[in-house]
Order: C-alpha cells, then sequence, then structure tokens
C-alpha cells in the first residue's frame, strides 16, 4: 500500500470529472483538447499510485504508453485544427458539422 | 509533513485544473495547463517515482504544450469566441458529469480494497538497481509488443500529421 494512496485517487477523481466538464462546456477546441489532456494526467497519477501500491513496473509503462499516444493524438489533432481553421475560419467544435447527417 | 505537501500540491492541481477551463483567454489556458502538468510532476516525485517525473516534465510540459502554444499562434487565437456560458452548459451535461464521478468514486473504491500483488519494484530494488533499470527490465522482456506497437503509433501519427498539414 502506499502511504497516502486514497489522497491520490481521489485527486485523480477530482481532476478526471473536472477535465470531462471542461471538454463537455467548452466550445473552443483547443481548450477542450487541453482537457483531454487533463483528463490523461489524472489517469497517469491513478496509475503510478496502483504502480507504487503493487510495487509493480506494469503501471509506469503504462504511464509511458499514455504519453506517447498523447504526443501522437498532439501531433494529429493540432493538424487537423489547422485544416479546419483554414476550412471554416475559426475553430468553434459547434461548427464542425461535416460530417453530420 | 508529507501529508500537507501532498494536500498543498492536491489544491493547486485543482485549482489549476479549474482555470484551464474558466480562462476567457487561450494562451492564459495554457499556461495554467503547464502548471497542471508540473504539479502532477510534483506528485510524481512525491510517490518516488523520479524518472516518470521527469518524462511528465519533458513530454507534457515541454513538447505537448509547446506544441499547442504554437497551434494556437498560429491559429491567431488570441481570445476564444465561445462567449456561451460555461455554467450553463454545465447544467445541461450534469447527468454525465455526475456518471462519471460515479465512476471516479468506483476507481476510489477499488484503491481502498486489499492489494496483495507484489512486484519487482519494491523499495529495496528500486534502491540497489535504480528504478530505469527495473522499467527497462520490463519494457524489454514482457512489454516488448506493446513498446514496438507503441512505436509504429509514432511513426504513423507523424506520416498523419504531416498529410494532413501539407497544402495542397
Amino acid at each position: 500500500m502506499a502511504e497516502y494512496q486514497n489522497i491520490y485517487l481521489i485527486l485523480s477523481a477530482i481532476l478526471f470529472t473536472i477535465g470531462c466538464g471542461g471538454v463537455i462546456t467548452r466550445k473552443n477546441a483547443i481548450v477542450v483538447f487541453l482537457c483531454i489532456e487533463i483528463m490523461l494526467g489524472a489517469v497517469n497519477l491513478a496509475f503510478i499510485t496502483f504502480s507504487r501500491a503493487n510495487s509493480s513496473p506494469e503501471g509506469i509503462f503504462m504511464v509511458m504508453c499514455v504519453m506517447a499516444v498523447a504526443a501522437a493524438e498532439a501531433a494529429v489533432g493540432l493538424a487537423i485544427f489547422v485544416l479546419l481553421y483554414r476550412k471554416t475560419g475559426s475553430i468553434n467544435i459547434d461548427k464542425f458539422n461535416l460530417l453530420k447527417w | 509533513m508529507e501529508q500537507a505537501l501532498i494536500l498543498i500540491c492536491s489544491i493547486i492541481a485543482i485549482g489549476t485544473a479549474v482555470m484551464v477551463i474558466f480562462s476567457r483567454n487561450t494562451v492564459h489556458s495554457a499556461m495554467w495547463m503547464v502548471g497542471n502538468c508540473f504539479i502532477i510532476a510534483v506528485l510524481f516525485l512525491l510517490l518516488k517515482f523520479q524518472f516518470i517525473a521527469i518524462l511528465q516534465v519533458i513530454v507534457y510540459a515541454g513538447a505537448i504544450m509547446m506544441f499547442i502554444i504554437y497551434a494556437i499562434m498560429m491559429l491567431n487565437l488570441r481570445v476564444s469566441d465561445d462567449s456561451a456560458e460555461p455554467l450553463k452548459n454545465l447544467l445541461n451535461g450534469r447527468y454525465l458529469l455526475v456518471a462519471l464521478l460515479l465512476i471516479g468514486l468506483f476507481i476510489i473504491g477499488v484503491g481502498f480494497g486489499p492489494m496483495a500483488l507484489k512486484g519487482s519494484m519494491t523499495d529495496p530494488a528500486m534502491v540497489k538497481f535504480g528504478e530505469v533499470e527495473l522499467l527497462a527490465n520490463y519494457i524489454f522482456s514482457e512489454g516488448l509488443l506493446p513498446f514496438e506497437l507503441v512505436s509504429i503509433l509514432l511513426t504513423a501519427s507523424i506520416v498523419g500529421a504531416v498529410y494532413l498539414a501539407k497544402k495542397n
């Protein structure tokens, strides 16, 4: 058991909820992206806490994978934002209804 | 002492996360997010994983946030154009938020349960071999396939980003 495991896990849940609230309330695509990063950080914290509690390297390995996925996501996501900005002139996510039918 | 430090860091982390959402200026949001990344790194240090803390600072606060600020500069979005009230939107999504909080409480409940698993990263082993060596032993034996898949994913995302951003 990690010493203050419960504090870390509660903090992780609160941060995840804050990030998710940002995703569903904000309309600016970049801020939505930042909120997704907050959620990933919260998940990383939970993984690290469990890794500490079990003294196992698997949680840390998962955190490294999450970081790599976050970097890939940043590259592709920002390229998509630039493309949409060129097309529509704004990055308000309410205007991105290209796939709506 | 340690508990006080953890609580202070937790409060700062929650405060920076809230400020990311409630800043009108996109650049300010990004700056608060850098602060949040640093505080998460401090929490990793308090959990005695130095390598991951440094990785967090380099990858998140260094690479990804630099990327995002660069994109904000390129798109020229000083002030975000969503003037819709965040609180009203929050009320519309309240059921989803409650569901998420329940999921979070479930995770916490898992944490309260007894944990019998014992891996290779015990404190004496970390002092003796170092954290990085134990992690590398895991990555290049059991975690080899996911590790290679991550490298393929990174290559694919680089190609995809270049293809998307290039002018036709």
